[in-house]
């Protein structure tokens, strides 16, 4: 039986009300702006109710915005696009490496393991602007600079350090014997390794991907120093939003819907295996 | 220093947030005569650690009373009750060595420094732990902070000692020499004792009387032999025993010169008595009952020349007794001799058991109808 | 089925040795229980024998074949792990196929099989289940199922019966060997109860200390104990232990235990003087009339032990020692209680003080 009074009850609901208005405000006041002219944006009190207009979504669509100072071409949806090939292909990428790795870490005991181990997981601890003049230098004499593998390879630099730490606690989970047993059954280390440490591992491996995924997708340095224009992916692309002929409130809100938009769908349906995934990597690693 | 303690009518009844109560303890009286030694014996869940909690007072009394020498204690906080306790996690003090643990124990009672070192003494000596006083708790092995738990709670020599699963984690070597020593220290000194535990071996190594508890109810208080001979329910007969008591349901036919109980599962699987080796009462009962359920010790299954058929399963012989598992129609009889027998596996023997060594439980209700060929 | 040898096999992890030159040859068919203590090495030799880590040195050979490089799946071998090591994404049924899977047996053989094994370990009700909807028992038999399905040359049990409650332990001691002698394998049965490894082995090999103390038979283990260590490990009550010198007077041996003569067998003369401990098995000594005894004791303690009754007796010297009578003798002594004792020869050992080993009487 519940003992807290109704007036525990009606406080505990407004003190929740203000924290989520807190932080949900600012989203909610975007995606209105999504809907606003750059008028009624601009609009001296700001109001509530206007007239919603989709003109910002279709411009960013159809990649042609008209301002008083004339036709520009956005390249929105290209920045969009490359979001998404970028990220998805260097979280698969570092799937593929980062998930055998995983599992060497967390059954074999080499020499030097932990420290190489830890090595990678220090790639998260430095800011990227330690390692981009040198790699910009390196780039340009590779002629990776604004090539789609170049970008990859360097986001590896993003998602590799966290699919070995949260994977490889997941794998150091699995009692070994499970896989002694299925060995003895008369299995291959390899397929021990696919149906039953990866099996086992699932969740770990979805959440690291999860995670992996956003940050990649996040992520604004690399690209901006390292790709032009064609090849950027949507939080570079947000700047071209800065024109000289003023600042385009209304599509800029309909980019950042337009952007946030994947991931967030992608995190509320994994939610759980998320939070799952974060403590268990963290605990073990 | 001997008291005697008294329990009526206790309840515990938890009422966890969210879920159905839990009647823990139901209605249980019990009374430890002074210098007593009683075990609370039974499975867990059974309430008997809950029954010890209430005496200690970690637990309120839902209902009922405790009384010490007369004196309710149960409303008292557990400083007051000049009880003893040993816990079951040990709960020894990490910063003080095992010698100041057990020191510690004496202090309520304003020992003289030599008097209490004495005592320290002679009871690590008792329990073999004389050469780890000077450590600490962290530093010594689960079976020593066993006995050093037990050290502080026995050389109180308070009014009533709670021993709470007190030697599961000995050393199997020390086991036998330790009961032996505990049981003669609390004799010697009359200490009023309750030990819980869900191991019947040691309930009946030690106690002078067992109460055995299921699903928070008392199933029977007795001695270790009454209860070994006499058991009140079918609970009670499997429960007491290792190996424990064969059970065999069986179906009863009576004529004019024998008793006879037929195994199923079998044409000529029959136990046949003639009637003068049960009581007349007892014969009359059972004409009213076409079904029963046998129970046999170990012990009481001989093998014999002629008698029930049956196959050898296994023949074990453990280095004072030997373990035979025979079957019989598909249900599997223990028999326990103190002889050295040598039987192959799947050799045909034949088993004996006389009417003094059997026990018969109503099917239904579990109750015992009788003992040994007299009514219960 | 293939006979098992160890060959001076040896296993250390950096500089911590676990054991050194372990030597066993096993018959075909022979169930060899390895019996020791926590922290004496007995699963990492399972282990070593399944494939699963590398010994340090030695050999070890299955089938006249050494398996040094041979991988786990290569070498026909069953396991049975002490936590069950159950694959928890799979039911019942499909770990228990999993060695027919492996060897790519087709459906329907797998099948046969499955519910040919399951019945003989009565879990065919649960066969649908997962792992973590079986009882302790239940999984405990799964296990056991597994390991056995495949008919493997060596079947290696790791302390199977440890995780599962006392009753079910004690009905599977029962029934194990009728079980594993049907399998036909070489079993290697590890344990930490004498009990169960007397009741189970065809010989029991008692690991300590690193090395095997002693290779024999439960009725040699028992009453031909190579070293006071092994007598301490069979025997409940444990075997009771004095310290002193046998002598010699004349034709006579004898032993002085806290100021009391006892005789002891005129085969033991030969090691007059020498300090050694005698061993006095508790079910070895009678009790009587102090007037025929070798010794009178004061009773302690009695404590019944299922079928039998143990006392704590203490001799007016002060030699405190355990009796295990049957509980059905007549005349047992109260507490308080004075007592004549006698040690039966047959139960008494003597043992070299420094060394342990136990001293052989001479002619």
């Amino acid at each position: 039986m519940d003992h807290t009074s109704s007036f525990e009850r009606l406080l505990r609901g407004v003190l929740v009300a203000l924290v989520l208005i807190f932080f949900l405000f600012p989203i909610f006041w975007i995606l209105l702006m999504s809907f606003q002219t750059n008028e009624t944006i601009l609009r001296i009190p700001p109001s509530m109710v206007f007239a919603p207009t989709i003109e910002n979504y279709q411009a960013l669509i159809t990649g042609k915005l008209e301002t008083t100072a004339g036709n520009l071409d956005i390249a929105f949806m290209r920045n969009l696009w490359n979001s998404v090939l970028l990220s998805t292909s260097s979280v698969a990428l570092s799937l593929l490496l980062g998930v055998p790795a995983a599992y060497a870490f967390a059954r074999f005991k080499f020499r030097l393991g932990e420290d190489i181990a830890f090595t990678l997981l220090s790639f998260r601890f430095a800011p990227p602007l330690l390692v981009l003049l040198p790699l910009s230098l390196y780039f340009k004499d590779l002629h990776l600079t604004n090539t789609y593998i170049g970008l990859i390879w360097v986001y590896q630099l993003i998602c590799l350090p966290l699919i070995l730490w949260i994977v490889r606690g997941y794998f150091e989970d699995i009692s070994p014997d499970i896989e002694h047993a299925y060995r003895i059954a008369g299995n291959s280390w390899w397929k021990t390794f696919t149906r039953i440490a990866i099996p086992l591992a699932r969740p770990g491996i979805a959440a690291a991907g999860l995670l992996a995924f956003i940050f990649a997708w996040n992520n604004f340095i690399f690209s901006l120093v390292l790709a032009s224009a064609d090849k950027q992916p949507v939080t570079v692309g947000a700047l071209a939003f800065v024109t000289a002929s003023g600042i385009q409130y209304g599509q800029i809100a309909a980019a950042i819907v337009l952007s946030v938009t994947p991931t967030l769908l992608l995190a509320l349906y994994a939610q759980r295996y998320l939070v799952e995934g974060l403590s268990m990597g963290a605990v073990k690693g | 220093m001997a008291s005697q303690l008294t329990l009526t009518a206790v309840n515990k009844i938890y009422k966890p947030r969210g879920k159905m109560p839990v009647h823990a303890v139901i209605s249980f009286d019990l009374v430890v005569e002074p210098g007593e030694i009683v075990a609370l014996l039974g499975s867990s869940g059974c309430g008997k650690t809950s029954t010890l909690r209430m005496i200690a007072g970690f637990e309120d009394v839902t209902s009922g009373t405790i009384t010490l020498n007369g004196k309710p204690i149960h409303t008292l906080s557990p400083a007051a009750r000049g009880v003893a306790m040993a816990f079951e996690a040990y709960s020894l003090y990490p910063p003080l060595t095992i010698g100041e643990n057990i020191a510690f124990a004496l202090k309520a009672q304003k020992l003289s420094a030599g008097e209490t070192e004495k005592r320290v003494k002679e009871m690590s000596a008792m329990l073999e732990i004389g050469d780890i006083l000077g450590k600490y708790p962290t530093s010594v092995s689960g079976g020593q902070q066993q006995r050093a738990s037990l050290g502080r709670a026995l050389v109180r020599k308070a009014a009533l000692t709670l021993l709470d699963e007190p030697m599961g984690q000995l050393e199997p070597q020390l086991r036998a020499v330790l009961r032996g020593r505990i049981k003669h220290y609390l004799r010697e000194y009359a200490l009023t004792s309750i030990l819980v535990t869900h191991d019947q071996t040691e309930a009946n190594a030690l106690a002078d009387r067992i109460a055995v508890m299921e699903g928070g109810e008392l199933q029977q208080y007795a001695t270790p032999q009454e209860l070994k001979e006499r058991p009140a329910n079918l609970f009670t007969g499997t429960f007491i025993g290792e190996p424990p008591m064969n059970v065999l349901p069986v179906k009863v036919e009576i004529d004019a010169k024998n008793l006879s109980f037929r195994l199923q599962g079998g044409k000529d699987l029959v136990l046949t008595y003639p009637v003068g080796e049960l009581d007349a009462s007892l014969r009359k009962v059972l004409a009213a009952r076409p079904e029963v359920v046998l129970g046999v010790r170990p012990h009481g299954v001989k093998l014999a020349k002629t008698g029930l058929p049956a196959e050898v399963v296994s023949c074990q012989w453990l280095g004072d007794q030997t373990h035979v598992a025979a079957e019989i129609a598909s249900q599997t009889v223990v028999s326990v001799s103190h002889e050295r027998l040598t039987l192959k596996t799947a050799a045909p023997i034949a088993l004996a058991i006389a009417a003094r060594d059997l026990h018969i439980f109503d099917p239904a209700s579990g109750k015992a109808i009788a003992h040994g060929g007299k009514l219960a | 089925m293939a006979q098992l040898e160890l060959q001076c096999l040896s296993k250390s992890f950096g500089a911590l040795k676990v054991f050194e030159g372990l030597n066993l040859e096993t018959k075909s068919g022979e169930i060899v229980v390895i019996f020791g203590g926590s922290g004496t090495g007995k699963t990492i030799l399972l282990r070593l024998i399944a494939g699963v880590d590398d010994p340090t040195g030695g050999d070890i050979r299955i089938g006249g074949q050494s398996m040094i490089d041979v991988a786990p799946e290569s070498r026909n071998v069953g396991m049975a792990f002490q936590n069950f090591a159950l694959f928890p994404h799979m039911s019942a049924a499909e770990n228990i196929a999993a060695p027919l899977n492996a060897r790519g047996a087709t459906a329907e053989v797998v099948k046969i099989g499955v519910d040919r094994v399951a019945r003989l370990l009565k879990i065919d009700h649960v066969l649908d289940h997962a792992p973590r909807e079986l009882s302790n028992g239940q999984k405990q038999r799964t296990a056991l199922a597994r390991a056995l399905i495949a008919e493997p040359n060596i079947l290696l049990l790791d302390d199977p019966l440890r995780n599962v409650d006392a009753k079910l332990r004690f009905e599977m001691r029962l029934e194990l060997p009728r079980l594993l002698r049907q399998s036909g394998s070489t079993v290697l049965y590890v344990t930490q109860d004498y009990k169960e490894a007397m009741a189970l082995a065809d010989r029991i090999a008692v690991l300590a200390g690193g090395s095997f103390v002693q290779i024999a038979t439960p009725e040699d283990i028992y009453n031909k104990p190579a070293t006071a260590d092994v007598a301490r490990l069979f025997g409940d009550p444990v075997i009771n232990l004095a310290e002193g010198a046998p002598q010699v007077r004349g034709k006579t041996v004898t032993f002085d235990i806290a100021g009391e003569t006892i005789p002891l067998d005129g085969a033991y003369a030969a090691y007059a003087g020498r300090p050694v401990r005698l061993g006095i098995r508790p079910e070895a000594v009678e009790i009587g009339p102090v007037k025929d005894s070798h010794m009178a004791a004061d009773v302690q303690a009695v404590t019944p032990y299922n079928e039998r009754t143990v006392l704590l007796l203490r001799s007016r010297g002060g030699f405190e020692f355990l009796a295990s009578l049957p509980s059905s003798s007549a005349n047992i002594p109260n507490f308080g209680q004075s007592t004549g004792v006698k040690f039966n020869a047959e139960g008494l050992h003597v043992f070299d003080r420094d060394s342990g080993v136990r001293l052989v009487g001479q002619g």
